[in-house]
């Protein structure tokens, strides 16, 4: 079942179309992840579907519901949840107290909230950090902290931008598990990543964009292979790991 | 009434350009480092009496302490930057805020507390009188006062863009870290830039002391009006700034003509909010 | 799920209840120990910034919108239970929470425009909406007009709400309304609403992601502020008796409301009540010691003090003062 229709979406800034007609769907329980170059579209698109953008064209189809243009906070009630490339967490405020924000979106009380956020920050490794405030993390534990709120507010789509980067290899692994595991949990995953070799193992279909089009989707083997995207992205460089 | 519209404009297109010049400071200041300095109006305050105890003291005329009460004022601005504005650089914007509102507090009342709130004019100024020109009545300090903001306003323009270190203020407000990259100083850039705009206030204050009252709170006076024409020209942006300063002048004295004098800044003030909402980067501003 | 962080049920005396009994008492014997008028006037001056400060810091603390126009709430404040006096003998009972309320009303109005602004813009749109409020009153015949409104003088009585040869009943109800406003913040603070605040202050945006809806609990802070803010203006005219858009309306006001909440600290339970026992006396110490206003000293002390709290510590003397034990408890 196709859980997030992407149906043509243009976004001007000024003369510049940082998007232009991009289509693609995201069947229900499946990982996709969508790559390209710096400057190819990616937070763009992300912006136009969470809301932060209002797309010049095209629609949002979420689980048959029209989303175009809603404001953030809508979509997020819809059912999509995000996470930022720059990681913006509340500062001042814990890490439980983080995630009980996101908690708060399905729970009234504060203590039904709480009760949810230490499921979350269970789930996510993170309860030992409960207590710890936000600005104190490691940047890996702030991407963690940033997953686990959105997790909280009880997502079918959770989309990740630029989970890993700027991760060691031993936290890129743990990232990368806790991404496998949402998916074991029925989430449905739409992935931003710039560091192609993380992505491919991990997800089920690929959509990659250049110069804010959509050039190639398909099964990561595919892509891997794809002349175009070797050429426009990879400029030969990368080769599928098999 | 309406042969009286000329005059108006006329004297409003010259107070224009004195708000022009308030606000270029401010613009300059937020332009390069994000930061409204709540503190300019005292600036000016203090300029003016700057001029005005040169004044009574040693009796040097307005025209002549002009360029020490822009010297001055250059090393308030300069010193405002070095003690206090470049430790609230990384702090949240309420600190930046309460930093400079602060500064004008204390500036405000250290004015009154020293100098008590009367009300001073500078009795006998060199420039008095005024002179006809195609039928319209003009004071002469005020329009001395209009050609001088006019030319500082360009100078600084000039200053911004066409200089070696103009350009690396543009380079700093543009990226701070590039800058450092290119080896430039952005702490040595912001006081540079401090200090500046303050002297514009320096210069405006010299020129307005020569017609205008001089008491505690008159720094209050123009800096709401520049904080609209900040606003309305867009911040950051010197051209905006006496696009909007001018548009400011007029629309306040027509205001005063047309609906009555007790509404001439709710008329401008209404036009702020309106443009804010309707364009809130201002007229050219970048958002 | 052992970790779980649940509020401890407080024991029945704990250090922390000990404390605020013991300032609850206090408060309560203040009138009875320091019997001058001057002194029980202070202590209702203080009382009623405190409030103040306390419901500025609800918009401007806790949810980050630094307000720079509360005048116009205090002001609408003292104008609706004084004119709802004068033109229609409501009496000031009914005539402070209408205030609060057509303060709460306005707000709604205020805040649409201004949250559409960010950062400076907010804070000079909340200015130039307080000058265009104060210019509006102060050519407004039928509201007094830059002359003001003077309250007709009433046998004294609770149920006239004037009182002379006792300031004692204004003392206990500034320090009900000061006692309702701690409370309110103070469940606010455990509830979504008080989480959704911070989360705005913090990051509006990586709120708005987490399904918070920023504009419209902007707007409840803004709504909950200006209603205190309101009442505390209405009291305000009750207790002076003569309201003129200078006194009420000014920038001064709004200045000094602000003042409370910064320099005792923002975002605090504690901080305004804090900052107003501090700035408070200190502004009316050095009018007595220096003789007449005009002066301003309590002005210089305050800005030397503003400034150093935004460059040393933001979050205020409270913060400061949890720094400083937080020392003493590692030794």
């Amino acid at each position: 079942m196709t859980l997030l229709r992407i149906g043509g979406i243009t976004k001007r800034f000024g003369g510049l179309e940082a998007n232009k007609g991009i289509e693609f769907d995201v069947e229900q329980g499946t990982i996709i992840g969508l790559i390209g170059p710096n400057g190819a579209g990616k937070t763009t698109l992300f912006n136009c579907v969470t809301g932060f953008y209002a797309p010049d064209d095209g629609k949002v189809v979420f689980d048959e519901l029209d989303i175009t243009g809603w404001p953030p906070h809508r979509v997020c009630r819809a059912g999509i949840a995000r996470t930022f490339q720059t990681v913006r967490p509340f500062a001042q405020m814990t890490v439980l107290e983080n995630v009980m924000v996101g908690g708060l979106l399905r729970h009234r009380q504060t203590a039904a909230s709480r009760t949810a956020a230490m499921e979350v920050l269970e789930f996510t490794g993170l309860a030992s950090r409960q207590s710890m405030f936000a600005k104190n993390l490691t940047i890996a534990d702030k991407k963690r902290m940033e997953v686990a709120r959105a997790l909280a507010t009880g997502p079918r789509l959770l989309m990740l931008d630029e989970a890993m980067a700027g991760l060691t290899p031993k936290e890129t692994q743990e990232a990368v598990d806790l991404i496998l595991r949402l998916r074991a949990r029925g989430v449905t995953i739409l992935l931003v990543e710039h560091v192609m070799e993380v992505v491919m193992p991990i997800s089920h279909r690929i959509v990659v964009l250049d110069y804010g089009q959509k050039i190639a989707e398909g099964p990561p083997q595919e892509i891997a292979n794809d002349e175009r995207v070797i050429q426009a992205y990879l400029g030969g460089r990368y080769r599928a790991p098999s | 009434m309406l042969q009286q519209i000329p005059q108006v404009v006329l004297s409003g297109l010259l107070n224009g350009f004195i708000y022009a010049l308030v606000a270029v400071g401010l613009t300059l200041i937020y332009g390069v480092m994000d930061i409204v300095n709540f503190a300019h109006g005292e600036f000016l305050m203090l300029s003016m009496y700057v001029v005005f105890w040169l004044y009574t003291l040693v009796h040097l005329d307005p025209i002549f302490s002009l360029p020490i009460s822009v010297l001055v004022l250059f090393i308030v601005g300069a010193l405002t930057h070095k003690l206090v504005v470049r430790r609230v650089l990384k702090a949240p914007m309420s600190a930046q805020i309460f930093a400079t509102f602060g500064l004008m507090v204390f500036l405000q009342s250290a004015a009154q507390f020293l100098w008590s709130p009367n009300y001073r004019l500078i009795k006998e100024p060199l420039l008095s009188g005024r002179i006809s020109l195609l039928g319209l009545s003009l004071g002469k300090p005020q329009l001395v006062a209009a050609v001088g903001a006019l030319l500082a306003t360009g100078f600084v323009y000039w200053f911004i863009e066409r200089t070696e270190t103009g350009r690396a203020l543009q380079a700093v407000a543009e990226d701070q870290e590039a800058a450092s990259l290119m080896g430039i100083n952005s702490d040595r850039i912001f006081t540079l830039a401090w200090g500046i705009a303050a002297a514009c206030v320096g210069v405006a204050g010299a020129l307005l002391a020569n017609y205008y009252y001089i008491f505690p709170t008159v720094g209050t006076v123009f800096v709401l009006m520049a904080f609209v024409t900040v606003a309305l020209g867009g911040f950051g942006s010197v051209p905006g700034a006496l696009i909007a300063g001018v548009i400011m002048g007029v629309v306040e004295t027509l205001a005063g003509l047309l609906i009555s004098p007790a509404y001439k800044q709710v008329v401008v003030f209404a036009l702020y909010m309106v443009v804010v909402l309707v364009r809130p980067q201002g007229l050219l501003g970048e958002w | 799920m052992e970790q779980t962080q649940v509020r401890r049920p407080p024991r029945a005396l704990s250090p922390q209840r000990l404390v605020l009994f013991v300032f609850m008492f206090a408060a309560l014997a203040y009138p009875w120990v320091f019997r001058l008028p001057f002194q029980r006037r202070l202590m209702v001056v203080v009382l009623l910034y405190a409030m103040l400060g306390q419901a500025w810091n609800i918009l401007g603390g806790y949810t980050g919108q630094v307000s720079l126009g509360h005048a116009v709430f205090f002001g609408i404040g003292a104008y609706t239970s004084t004119l709802l006096h004068l033109k229609l003998g409501v009496t000031p009972w009914i005539g402070l929470p209408a205030a609060g309320l057509v303060a709460a009303l306005v707000s709604q109005f205020v805040g649409y425009p201004c949250f559409r602004l960010k950062g400076h813009y907010f804070v000079i749109a909340t200015i130039v909406l307080a000058q265009i409020v104060q210019a509006l009153f102060t050519n407004w015949d039928w509201a007094g007009g830059a002359l003001g409104l003077r309250l007709p003088l009433l046998p004294e009585s609770l149920l006239n709400f004037q009182f002379f040869s006792t300031k004692l009943p204004y003392y206990y109800i500034s320090l009900a309304l000061l006692a309702i406003v701690l409370a309110v913040t103070y469940l606010l603070e455990g509830s979504k609403a008080g989480y959704y605040f911070r989360a705005i202050k913090e990051d509006p945006d990586a709120a708005r992601s987490l399904g918070v809806d920023i504009t419209s609990y902007k707007m409840l802070a803004m709504a909950i502020s200006a209603f205190f803010t309101g009442v505390g203006g209405a009291f305000y005219a009750q207790f002076v008796l003569y309201i003129d858009p200078e006194s009420v309306l000014a920038f001064k006001t709004s200045v000094l409301i602000m003042l409370i909440a910064v320099v005792g600290g923002i975002g605090t339970l504690w901080g305004p009540v804090l900052g107003a026992f501090i700035l408070i006396p200190l502004s009316e110490f050095t009018r007595v010691a220096l003789g007449g206003a005009g002066r301003a000293l309590d002005l210089v002390v305050y800005g030397i003090l503003i400034t150093l709290v935004a460059v040393f510590e933001p979050r205020g003397l409270w913060a400061l003062g949890e720094r400083i034990k937080a020392l003493v408890a590692r030794r």
